[in-house]
């Protein structure tokens, strides 16, 4: 009865991690078939280095260059507006605040991950578009600005839990000890937890980084959807936009069907690398401190 | 306990199952799918009562259908009540939006029965459907929308096709390009995204070869299109006749060269950027699917498309 029990258990772990990692490649070789056609058809150079998006006109021009270019600003932009702000309210969280009322801050933080995105869209439509039209005197206040900041506060709860994780592994291993020494707090905060943290933050840039990448609807509604060079002020146009734009009614099995597979692919290979890169720096870090 | 675990063997092997299906699809000639789909769905309709019918399109027409078949439902409930040789079964009609290539694919692809469509359809289409049946239901017609702030409305209420051109070209770039006395802003261009219908419609009616320009702002959806131009006083795009109707007094339509887009103008096909709702249609409807097209071209259906701010073919 109990081996029986045992190896029904085994079964449903071993299909369950089955079935997750097949589901993982067929999707990337279901978009990797759909592409084809538009790597077969358009060159290496040109979409990678051409400078225009039109595949519609009479002479069709696929180049990913000014898209690829706004998905990386954008990400980047708000990745760094997001660490400062939330590496300094998960000390606060940390250190600072009775553990209760941290506790509690903590689960409001993280519910800001439950609001759907295109309800921050729509506040960022009508509210930041708004606000930079009005103090910056922009005629359109659609913009890579725009999109950057809407992205960072969605990124905000994911990196000040990460961190707060960190900074809670850091004050567990040194606090009790720097206090006995009379060290103040923020010396503390300053010179000790932050060093010894500072991968794990590192590596929670990297993944709030590449969940940037892949946002859609909120950076969708603020950007502006034009697919031109970014410019800080200019409207642009992301990779994932411009797949949920075109994707409804571009022409089936048309290579401006397929090369949107093939945006989705260049997109899918970054998430990848980034990943792998957290991956191997977080096990590396995990070893040093150690 | 156990019979739990033998339920969730059953559904994981139902999910690894469910994984397959998408691998198998592609490498599956399609063409085979189409020959062999027809027979079996004609045999369906002389042997069974299918209760359900499902549409797939246009995000312009589908909120219409929607409505027209929600009223329906409500009116009758159960397929006895529509016609007494029917048997009693619950009346179920789904609609769903994509875009009017969507809309074609799955009529072709036979996912949906009908398709929704905002624009005619085209020769390369019709060569695919060859027992095409089109049902008018109304027409759109695409205004230019700015505004009611907007300078220019102080200055004049029409423009010509060729000053739409250079505005949506790009040549016009501030409001001061347009008129002198205008003031010195950006024009901000709204459009839909570039492959979608309401812009075919656009291209082909006013800007022929002469492409958009890239700078524009390409709203998802028609009414996040209207939504910008209600915030943007700079703002101009073409908004679609229904929902400018729904938002009467938050934009201010324009003149194009000198007709105004109104129902008659838009009926006698003097005012020019306007393209038919249609549902499509590949095959012999069943019994149940002609008395629902009967509805929708009813005076009833065509109150509702007309209440929703478009003007009814009949």
């Amino acid at each position: 009865m109990k081996d029986r029990r045992e190896f029904i258990f085994r079964f449903i772990v071993v299909t369950g991690a089955a079935v997750s990692s097949v589901l993982v490649l067929l999707v990337f070789f279901y978009i990797l078939g759909e592409s084809l056609i538009f790597f077969r058809t358009v060159s290496f150079p040109e979409f990678l280095f051409g400078s225009t998006w039109s595949p519609l006109s009479p002479k069709p021009e696929y180049s990913f260059l000014p898209m690829i270019l706004a998905t990386m600003y954008i990400s980047l932009l708000a990745t760094a507006i997001a660490s400062p702000l939330s590496a300094g309210c998960a000390l606060f969280l940390t250190f600072n605040s009775h553990k209760k009322i941290s506790r509690f801050i903590l689960s409001c933080i993280d519910m800001i991950a439950g609001i759907p995105s295109v309800i921050f869209g729509f506040i960022g439509l009508v509210v930041l578009v708004k606000f930079l039209e009005r103090h910056l005197h922009m005629t359109a206040g659609e913009s890579v600005l725009a999109g950057s900041i809407l992205l960072s506060v969605m990124l905000f709860p994911y990196m000040v839990t990460g961190c707060a994780e960190a900074f809670e592994n850091g004050k567990a291993k040194y606090y009790a000890a720097s206090q006995s020494l009379g060290v103040s707090k923020w010396y503390t905060m300053r010179k000790i937890i932050l060093p010894c943290a500072s991968n794990a933050i590192f590596v929670n840039m990297l993944l709030a980084f590449s969940r940037a990448i892949g946002e859609t609807m909120a950076v969708m509604m603020v950007t502006g959807n034009s697919p031109i060079f970014p410019k800080l002020l200019g409207r642009a146009e992301t990779i994932p936009s411009l797949i949920a734009l075109e994707m409804g009614t571009a022409e089936y099995k048309s290579i401006h069907y397929s090369s949107l597979y093939a945006a989705g692919l260049i997109l899918i290979i970054t998430v990848f690398f980034i990943q792998l890169a957290a991956h191997r720096l977080n096990s590396a870090g995990r070893r040093n401190t150690l | 306990m156990k019979k739990f675990n033998i339920l969730s063997i059953i559904l994981i092997l139902m999910l690894v199952l469910a994984g397959c299906a998408p691998a198998e699809q592609p490498s599956q000639a399609n063409p085979q799918e189409s020959t062999q789909q027809p027979d079996s769905n004609n045999e369906q309709e002389t042997d069974k009562f299918v209760p359900q019918i499902l549409f797939n399109g246009s995000s312009t027409l589908a909120p219409v259908m929607a409505s027209i078949s929600t009223n329906f439902i409500e009116g009758f409930v159960t397929w006895d009540k529509v016609d007494a040789s029917f048997p009693e079964e619950n009346i179920s009609i789904y609609v769903s939006a994509g875009g009017s290539g969507q809309g074609v694919k799955s009529v072709i692809d036979k996912t949906s029965d009908f398709g929704m469509i905002a624009r005619t359809v085209k020769d390369s289409e019709k060569e695919k459907l060859t027992e095409l049946k089109e049902f008018k239901v109304g027409v759109d017609a695409l205004t230019l929308g700015v505004n009611p702030q907007n300078p220019v409305l102080t200055v004049k209420d029409n423009l010509t096709t060729d000053e739409i051109v250079k505005i949506f070209s790009g040549e016009f770039k501030t409001w001061k390009d347009l008129d002198s006395s205008l003031p010195d802003k950006e024009i901000i261009v709204i459009t839909r995204d570039i492959g979608g219908g309401a812009h075919e419609v656009f291209q082909s009616k006013i800007m022929g070869d002469v492409q958009v320009k890239a700078d524009a702002i390409q709203a998802p959806s028609m009414g996040a299109l209207v939504t910008k131009i209600m915030e943007n006083e700079y703002a101009i795009g073409y908004a679609s006749f229904g929902v400018v109707n729904q938002n009467k007094g938050k934009v201010a339509t324009l003149k194009v060269d000198g007709v105004e887009a109104t129902k008659e103008n838009i009926l006698n096909g003097s005012y020019i950027i306007q393209r038919p709702l249609i549902a499509l249609f590949s095959g012999e409807l069943t019994a149940p699917q002609q008395v629902f097209m009967d509805y929708v071209m009813s005076p009833e259906g065509m109150e509702v498309v007309e209440s929703m701010g478009f003007v009814p073919a009949k």
